[in-house]
Parts: C-alpha cells; structure tokens; sequence
C-alpha cells in the first residue's frame, strides 16, 4: 500500500514543470510566449495573502523592463472570475497590476504547471523552465530584477 | 476471496477524491479568516491566550518566538 502512494505521489510529481523542464506547446501558445524572450510567469489568486504584498512589487519592476525582451505574464486562479476581475481591477485602480493577466478559472494552467506552494514565479525562456520561486520573498522586486539580468 | 475483496476496497479507496491532497491553489476556503483558530476576529485569539497564561503561569508558552536570528 506504502509503495501504490509513493509511486502515485512520484507520479504527480513527474507531471509537474520543474527547473529545466520544457513546457509543451499548447500550454506556450495558451500563454501567448514567443522565442527568446524571457516570460516571469505569476500564479496569484484574491485569496493569497502574499500574492497581494508581491503584486505591487511585481508591478513596480514592470514598468521599467524592457518588453522586447523580458514579459511578466499574471495567472489569476481564482475560480470565481468575478472575483478575481474584481481584485484584479482594484489593484489596477492603485496602480498595482501593470502587466498581462490570464484567468484560469478552471486550474488548467496551474495544473499543468503544479507549484508547490502559492504565490510562484516561473522564468521561462525558450519554453524552458529556468528558475521557479514559490512563496513570499522578501524585496521579491529585487530578486526579480538580478534573475533577469543573469537570464538575459 | 477475502483478500480480492480487501485489495478491491483498498483500490477503490486509493482511487477515490477522500484521499487526494489539496493542491496549493485550491486553498481559497482554508485562507479564509473563519477558518482561524480565533475565527474572524483576531482579539479574541489574544484573549483566550491572556487568560492561558496567566492560568497557567506559561506566557510564552504557545507558539515560537521570533525568526530563529538570534537578534531578540
């Protein structure tokens, strides 16, 4: 029994996108992502108290990157897409979500993607999983800004 | 017979949603404040804990104190 739940737990695993991990083409087409550039895909929701202290933070570097090159990508999950239209537009209002935004209401995104922990932050380049942060960081904008510049 | 029947409930079990974990996004209803020890309102949290530990002469005692970087 032990060894049927660890290989069902392995297995879910392996479904996951980890660091060098490609991401198929449907799922980069969904995503809208384009060869050589880099895509710094945010998985976020309403609820997600630390997704909201890092969104601005996000936000706030985005206004400065060069969008030939670097593209912040925000994945809602919300399942209620009211819901989540709703914060979204309130954190436009004050200036806190500068950059696209995907809703999966379904979780077929995140499903794919499988992070371990809520807000992540995928860096994908070429469809190639480069880097995955999961949980709140401190000063993330910072963090952001020096993975960019190392991955460019 | 018995153990056909038992593999057969196990695998049923195992298959089932019962056992399925609940995946990082799907904590909507978790992260809610009633789902607080203290439910909604955060007062009443420090309140029971004031009358713990003046009980029980154990302030302190509940939960872990600062961030592990030896500074307090």
């Amino acid at each position: 029994m032990k060894a049927a739940v660890a290989s069902l737990l392995l297995i879910t695993n392996l479904l996951a996108y980890n660091q060098g991990d490609t991401i198929n083409d449907s799922m980069a087409s969904h995503l809208g992502m384009k060869s050589d550039k880099l895509y710094v895909v945010d998985f976020f929701a309403s609820w997600c108290s630390s997704c909201k202290k890092e969104l601005p933070l996000v936000s706030k570097i985005n206004k400065g990157l060069d969008t030939n090159s670097v593209e912040i990508i925000g994945i809602d999950v919300d399942k209620d897409v009211s819901k989540g239209m709703k914060f979204q537009e309130k954190l436009k209002s004050e200036g806190s979500l500068t950059f696209r935004v995907i809703n999966d209401p379904q979780n077929l995104i995140i499903s794919e993607f499988q992070p371990i922990g809520m807000p992540t932050l995928y860096y994908i380049k070429n469809r190639k999983v480069m880097k995955i942060i999961t949980g709140a960081v401190d000063e993330i904008d910072r963090v952001i800004l020096r993975d960019i510049k190392e991955m460019e | 017979m018995k153990r056909v029947i038992l593999t057969a409930v196990a695998t049923v079990f195992l298959l089932s949603g019962c056992i399925s974990d609940v995946k990082p996004w799907e904590k909507e209803t978790l992260a809610k404040a009633t789902m607080k020890e203290s439910g909604t309102n955060p007062l009443a949290k420090k309140y029971e804990e004031h009358i713990y530990f003046s009980k029980e002469a154990s302030r302190g005692g509940s939960g872990v104190a600062g961030g592990g970087c030896g500074c307090n």
